[in-house]
């Protein structure tokens, strides 16, 4: 217990003292000379989600593919069925194989407390890091050398586009349903906030009644028909805080013979949620764009490895930031039937093209 | 001669047990109808009646597998994966939105016996290798939520097929397709758990399986008979759900293992096996069913709901269970 310790101890010395050297400014030599110097070729890319079993994943990692075909290299996909301890297990295993100062990871995080110990195994290997999703306020990507960025999602916003897109559709008037996500995540108390603030500014709406289906179609299902039992036809909206809740209502809709009477929305932009919606059957979705999740993470990482972007040139707003999300409507839905992506968006010139806003 | 007089007092004193334990959850059942009758108006409406029963059907009908696994004092965690294969299975085998298969019936054939054969699994290593339930049916579940993955290759299959679509829409005599197919379930599980000798044995098993076996029946057969029937059953319940929901969902039977288990418990159907049975576990199905039902209905805050169903539940069991506590073995 005690020798580790020590070592630890001497570890951090050591790297204290590099700082300040780096500081003093003659010699950049820890940081990013060497994040400059990988052969493309030698660059190792690996992505990790939960895992491929839900469509947004599953497109994440093939827009990972995507982009490590346009440079010629291969993806390491990885998942870790939503479990934290295998998700850290993962970690480091690949950190522990050789070289990994060229190593770029593009990782989800299962949680907030997971990312501080994947950050800081990434930072003493030298591998190249950019984390989505999920992280604890007080964590800052600008404190470590090689955890380049992170990106999220305003899911105030989201929550509120999809409640605009509603009350359009309900003629600003009627009685909605709201069904919330798993209580204490923080995407379904930032994407309800986002509908309250919608209510505040619509007077002619009314919530009804709000229930979590905990992000499942099944239980949304259930939720859904017993909330039709206790409205009956006051029910002309329903705001979901994700998709998968919202094709759950949808088919409790068509179960009660409403279908197309109620107006429907959700968050994500599931492949059967953008169909419903390009097909009328659902108002409105917000797509984060996953295969573009997959991708820009690899490619930034790439880009930093290789030299053609210099961390020093990366502004704080860069290292962590909401990324812009769309709103897709029957005007639109079209164009996100087929997911697409497009490479010109992972060059290292547009990397952070959809910077949207600096991280609050 | 002589045995068959020394498990006489036991056997009486058991009887009397039964007769307690068997009235507690119908009771239950019954003061919680009652009181959200009360409550909300809207909860004793002929029409929420309906809605409850659609919404216990696909729980009784995974119950009903369950409730023969713990009669043989055995658990089974397989239903989510085994629930998961099914669903895409038969998802892209009936006419779907990714292929062009329109295998109708028999595709839905195939998904319930693919759904047994993984039973079939769970049974053969629990009796050939030893290996505690508990490891191999967490084992085969992950082995199920694997092929649906696999079949589910990125893309959700949608179901096309409209008789299978109908199951969940369509209805007799007011009630859905679905709620006939529990109804059906069930019964047929309780003619095989009262009047065939695999329903009698696993009770057998569940009691006392070295009298059992010391007295010459081979129990392993009808360990893995019990464990591919709990497959079938699971692998219906998967073919509801798709019906449901209108797509093969890996996620599709996640919360079936642990809400099956706990629907047979509260019923009266023990984890240490032997007693109970499928009408004690049905009752629990529709205790946790108009509960959740209920809740809503009398507008019990979403943040509390969790909290007050778990709640009611304990204390419903250990009210319906405290005359026996002292010779319940649950207890310990």
């Amino acid at each position: 217990m005690v020798m580790p310790r020590t070592a630890a101890t001497l570890l951090s010395l050591t790297l204290a003292a590099l700082t300040l050297t780096a500081c003093g400014g003659d010699t950049d030599a820890d940081g990013s000379a060497a994040a400059g110097t990988c052969d493309p070729s030698d660059v190792k890319l690996v992505g990790q989600v939960r895992n491929e079993s839900n469509p947004y994943e599953a497109s994440w990692l093939d827009g990972g593919d995507l982009f490590a075909a346009s440079v010629g290299l291969k993806q390491q996909r990885l998942t870790y069925d939503g479990e934290s301890t295998k998700q850290q297990e993962q970690i480091r295993q690949i950190l522990a194989g050789g070289d990994t100062t060229c190593l770029v990871m593009n990782v989800l995080p299962n949680g907030d407390s997971d990312t501080l110990p994947i950050v800081r195994a990434a930072d003493q290997a030298k591998a190249f890091l950019v984390t989505q999703w999920n992280k604890p306020a007080e964590l800052n990507p600008a404190d470590y050398d090689r955890w380049i960025s992170h990106l999220t999602y305003d899911g105030v916003e989201s929550g509120r586009q999809i409640a605009d897109a509603l009350f359009e559709a309900m003629g600003g008037s009627g009685g909605i349903i709201a069904l919330q996500g798993v209580l204490d995540t923080a995407a379904a108390k930032d994407r309800f906030a986002g509908l309250e603030a919608a209510l505040g500014q619509n007077p002619g709406i009314k919530l009804l009644d709000q229930q979590t289906a905990n992000f499942s179609r099944a239980e949304a299902l259930a939720v859904t028909k017993t909330l039709l039992t206790k409205h009956g036809d006051a029910i002309t909206g329903i705001w979901a805080a994700n998709d998968d809740m919202a094709l759950g209502a949808l088919e409790a809709l068509g179960q009660a013979g409403r279908a197309g009477k109620v107006a429907v929305v959700g968050i994500d932009a599931v492949p059967d949620a953008v169909k419903a919606v390009s097909e009328s059957q659902m108002t409105a979705t917000v797509s984060s764009d996953g295969p573009w999740q997959g991708g820009i993470g690899l490619a930034i990482g790439y880009c930093v490895a290789t030299g053609e972007l210099d961390m020093a040139d990366i502004t704080d707003v860069q290292r962590a930031f909401f990324a812009e999300q769309f709103l897709i409507t029957s005007k639109n839905a079209g164009d996100f039937l087929a997911p697409k992506t497009d490479p010109a968006g992972f060059k290292c010139d547009n990397v952070f093209d959809r910077v949207a806003a600096p991280l609050t | 001669m002589a045995p068959l007089v020394d498990t006489r007092p036991a056997r009486s004193r058991l009887r009397r047990g039964v007769s307690v334990r068997d009235a507690g959850p119908p009771i239950a059942l019954l003061v919680i109808v009652l009181i959200l009758s009360l409550l909300s108006p809207q909860f004793r409406t002929m029409g929420n009646a309906l809605n409850i029963l659609d919404a216990a059907a696909v729980l009784a009908v995974v119950t009903c597998g369950t409730t023969f696994v713990l009669l043989l004092g055995s658990i089974d965690l397989s239903a989510a994966g085994v629930m998961g294969a099914s669903s895409l299975v038969v998802a892209v085998l009936v006419e779907n939105s990714r292929n062009n298969l329109d295998l109708g019936t028999l595709g839905i054939l195939i998904a319930v016996v693919l759904a047994a054969a993984l039973g079939c699994v769970s049974g053969l290593l629990v009796v050939l290798l030893k290996v505690p339930s508990f490891m191999t049916t967490l084992g085969v579940s992950a082995i199920g939520l694997g092929v649906a993955t696999l079949v589910f290759d990125g893309v959700q299959p949608g179901v096309v097929d409209p008789s299978l679509r109908s199951w969940a829409t369509g209805r007799l005599l007011g009630l859905t397709y679905l709620t006939w197919i529990a109804v059906v379930c069930v019964l047929l599980a309780w003619f095989v758990q009262r009047y065939t000798r695999l329903g009698r044995y696993a009770m057998a098993i569940g009691g006392a399986e070295e009298v059992l076996a010391l007295s010459g029946v081979r129990v392993g057969p009808y360990k893995v008979a019990v464990f591919t029937m709990a497959g079938a059953f699971y692998g219906l319940g998967a073919v509801m759900v798709t019906s449901q929901l209108g797509s093969g969902l890996v996620q599709s039977g996640a919360s079936y293992t642990f809400a099956s288990i706990t629907a047979a418990v509260v019923g009266g159907t023990l984890l240490v096996g032997g007693r109970g049975g499928v009408l004690h576990s049905t009752v629990g199905v529709l205790l946790l069913t108009v509960l959740t039902n209920g809740l809503v209905l009398i507008g019990v805050s979403p943040y509390v709901q969790g909290g007050v169903q778990g709640l009611i539940v304990v204390v419903a069991v250990a009210v319906a269970a405290a005359p026996l506590r002292h010779r319940n073995q649950v207890v310990k």
